[in-house]
């Protein structure tokens, strides 16, 4: 039974429990839904919940443990002679699900019975010009024993398939008699949908704690990996970074974080000036006409995507900055730079700070503008001396938002400031991020064993801890002084 | 109520504040007519009437704080000391300086104690050095009646007080600029009966300094604080004269009805 046929039952299944469910609870109290505890759909509710949770909770159940239980099976049928020199068992069993896939399409395409299959498996010469007439190409032969395998692989899947689909329709069946049967007047329903609900949004709660926790695990990992490789103390410590695929390379950490940092420094020397200055004209000073205009402008900045603003820099920042600063001034007479990633970045960042910002002023009450107005202050007094300092906490926020987010960018960086590390004090000198290494580590022809990709992940977790700590401090400062002025 | 000291109240006669035709507009809506009131020099006056009665936007209109609400429009005239404060020659800044403000609910700065009450001496340069500036902030908590309980904590934050010190913390902050009237917008709203009290005992003595405005739901307390009472009904002054006389003797029937309890 295929996995879509198997959910339409159970939809189909699901509808008729409720339905029946609605009708049990109504005619168990001969149609006056006064005398039942909850409103009939919660029995209809509640019925159409046993009927398919168990039985979807048991089909993923299956989903994922299946394919690791026929795999073990297989597995232990390749003999070591199946390995060809320079493969490995997994290559070998890569190639046994997809001789029982392109087995599959035959059969599906040629209508063979599966006796007719097995024939063939045991030609696999034959085997292997069918299976590449239906676009199934594989490198080496087929050695008699893989076919078998995949046979097997075959059957197993099959097998296991067609029980899935028999235990979760019984599952489903079973519930749905076993709830309609203890389905009384006095059944609390209401409360069983409320629990189910309740379950549901921890659910979903949890697989995104799940999920970050799943992240942080695999990069401690591999980052772990790559210590064994590679000594800590000069990822900390060494001052140079030049990976070299040969070996002996240098993988000092230094260069990237004082790029990140520098960059990220002057775009929030941008940003912040910028965008606070229009949040407060947009929530003090601006008429509704023009605050409804220009909100939704600012706003549009942050949907740029961010190669956008990289092309921007690349083609007209860099080369003005180039230009007109750099070379006037004998800095340098590179177009990408710290300064035009940085002042591009600040661009991008503008919306983050403002945007933010201006609902952080706008919360602040009236009530304490109101009391600087009646002591004749003027506006910008009010703003500077009440205002601004009652939203502070909540602009810090904002801002340690929009500097992990400058931390983190990673477009604006390569075609902006360059992908050389440097250590290097001339912000008009082209230098790198750790994202865009990251980025350079994992991308290209490069095995997944050698230090030198490995240590995108140690580069990963470290932003990962700097931003995490930037976040925490953010939530601190926030939660430290929110109700002041409540 | 407290007869002996309605009849023993002194009332000067000089008027400090004078307001004719007033008349004020929120968009559509006509929430202030024809009102005329004189505002006497070292008088506690007090405004009462049933809630949107126009008393507070009246009250907002004598230091200008209408000019904040973009929808709002006066006309008629408002003189203080003969000067039209409506006048574009007036700053409505150095305005609000001289007419200071208690709202109905205490909304100090998130500042400390100290940097509240200097916080209209500073703006104004009203102290020349440090000294002065804590000379200024003393005496106005003393005159609020605060210095007691705050002066070991004056660093301390102005939003950890309690409701009714958060009230006196601000009328301190308004005593501190010298006004030369205090309006006080239902101040005791919020305030438990001992914290009332110790306002309306405060509103007594800052009237041997300057004219004091106060807005109040409660008749009793008007009758206890105030010289002169304005009657406001439906954005009209029904009636306005010496707080004994409304409370004894009204002339209108409205007023009569109002303080006996049979419209409002």
């Amino acid at each position: 039974m295929s996995l879509g046929l198997l959910l339409l039952l159970l939809l189909a299944l699901t509808a008729i429990a409720f339905v029946a469910g609605r009708q049990r609870a109504l005619a168990s109290v001969r149609g006056d839904a006064r005398d039942l505890h909850s409103l009939p759909g919660y029995y209809g509710q509640t019925v159409a919940l046993f009927t398919a949770v168990p039985a979807l909770l048991f089909t993923l159940l299956w989903l994922l443990v299946q394919p690791v239980l026929i795999e073990r099976n297989v597995t232990a049928m390749i003999l070591p002679e199946d390995i060809a020199v320079g493969s490995s068992r997994d290559l070998v069993m890569a190639d046994v699900r997809r001789i029982a896939e392109g087995m599959a399409v035959l059969q599906a395409r040629e209508s063979l019975a599966d006796g007719e299959i097995a024939a063939l498996a045991t030609q696999p010469d034959a085997l292997k010009d069918r299976l590449s007439s239906v676009g199934v190409a594989l490198a080496a032969d087929i050695r008699p024993h893989i076919a078998e395998a995949a046979l097997e692989y075959r059957a197993e899947t099959a097998f296991g398939r067609s029980v899935m689909g028999a235990g979760a329709l019984g599952l489903a069946v079973a519930g749905f008699l076993l709830s309609l049967w203890r389905l009384t007047p006095q059944f609390r329903a209401r409360n069983v949908v409320e629990r189910f609900t309740g379950v549901l949004l921890i659910a979903a709660s949890s697989i995104a704690i799940l999920t970050t926790a799943g992240i942080i695990f695999s990069l401690v990992f591999e980052t772990y990996h790559f210590f064994e490789l590679y000594p800590a103390r000069d990822f900390f410590l060494n001052l140079t970074w030049s990976p070299k695929f040969g070996g002996g390379s240098e993988l000092g950490l230094w260069p990237l974080l004082w790029g990140t940092m520098y960059v990220s420094f002057i775009a929030l020397l941008v940003a912040v000036p910028i965008g606070l200055m229009s949040a407060i004209y947009l929530s003090e000073y601006a008429s509704p006409a023009i605050r409804s205009v220009a909100k939704p402008a600012i706003e549009i900045l942050a949907g740029i995507p961010s190669i956008v603003y990289g092309l921007f820099a690349l083609m007209t920042v860099g080369p003005f900055l180039r230009d007109w600063f750099a070379q006037p001034l004998g800095l340098g007479d590179s177009s990408s730079s710290v300064m035009t990633a940085g002042i591009v970045m600040g661009i991008m960042l503008i919306p983050y700070v403002s945007s933010l910002s201006d609902d952080i002023i706008n919360a602040v009450p009236q009530a304490m503008r109101d009391g600087s107005y009646a002591l004749g202050a003027t506006q910008s007094e009010t703003i500077r001396q009440v205002v601004f300092p009652a939203a502070l906490p909540g602009i810090v926020g904002a801002i340690l938002m929009a500097g992990s987010r400058a931390i983190g960018e990673t477009m604006i960086v390569v075609l902006g400031a360059g992908a050389a590390a440097k250590l290097d004090l001339n912000p008009f000198e082209a230098m790198t991020t750790v994202t865009v290494k990251i980025v350079s580590q994992l991308t290209g022809d490069t095995e997944f064993a050698s230090p030198e990709t490995l240590v995108a992940f140690a580069l990963g977790l470290t932003l990962f801890v700097f931003t995490l700590g930037l976040n925490i401090l953010a939530l601190y400062i926030v939660r430290k002084y929110r109700e002041q002025y409540e | 109520m407290n007869d002996m000291r309605l009849t023993e109240r002194v009332v000067t006669d000089t008027a400090k504040m004078t307001a004719r035709g007033v008349q004020v507009h929120y968009g559509t809506n006509h929430a202030l007519k024809d009102v005329d009131v004189d505002i006497l020099d070292k008088t506690v006056t007090a405004f009462i009437g049933p809630s949107g009665c126009g008393k507070s936007t009246f009250l907002r209109c004598l230091n200008r704080m209408n000019d904040t609400v973009a929808s709002a429009r006066v006309t008629g005239k408002i003189e203080m000391d003969g000067q039209d404060i409506y006048d574009p020659r007036v700053d409505p800044v150095q305005l609000r300086a001289k007419v200071g403000m208690v709202f109905q609910k205490p909304n100090p700065f998130p500042k400390s104690i100290y940097d509240n009450v200097a916080y209209g001496p500073k703006i104004h340069g009203l102290a020349r050095g440090k000294a002065e500036l804590d000379e200024i902030v003393e005496t106005s908590l003393k005159k609020a009646a605060l210095w007691n309980e705050v002066k070991d904590r004056l660093s301390a934050p102005g939003t950890g007080l309690s409701g009714g010190q958060q009230q006196r913390l601000c009328i301190a902050r308004a005593v501190a600029t010298s006004p030369e009237v205090l309006l006080m917008d239902e101040p005791c709203s919020a305030l438990d009966p001992i914290a009332t009290a110790q306002v309306e005992e405060l509103i007594d003595e800052l009237r041997s300094q300057f004219s004091v405005v106060i807005v109040t739901h409660s008749m009793q307390q008007a009758a206890r604080v105030s010289q002169r009472t304005a009657f406001f009904h439906l954005g009209y002054l029904v009636e306005y004269g010496e707080t004994g006389k409304i409370f004894t003797n009204p002339d209108d029937p409205r007023t009569e009805s109002y303080i006996t309890g049979r419209i409002g």
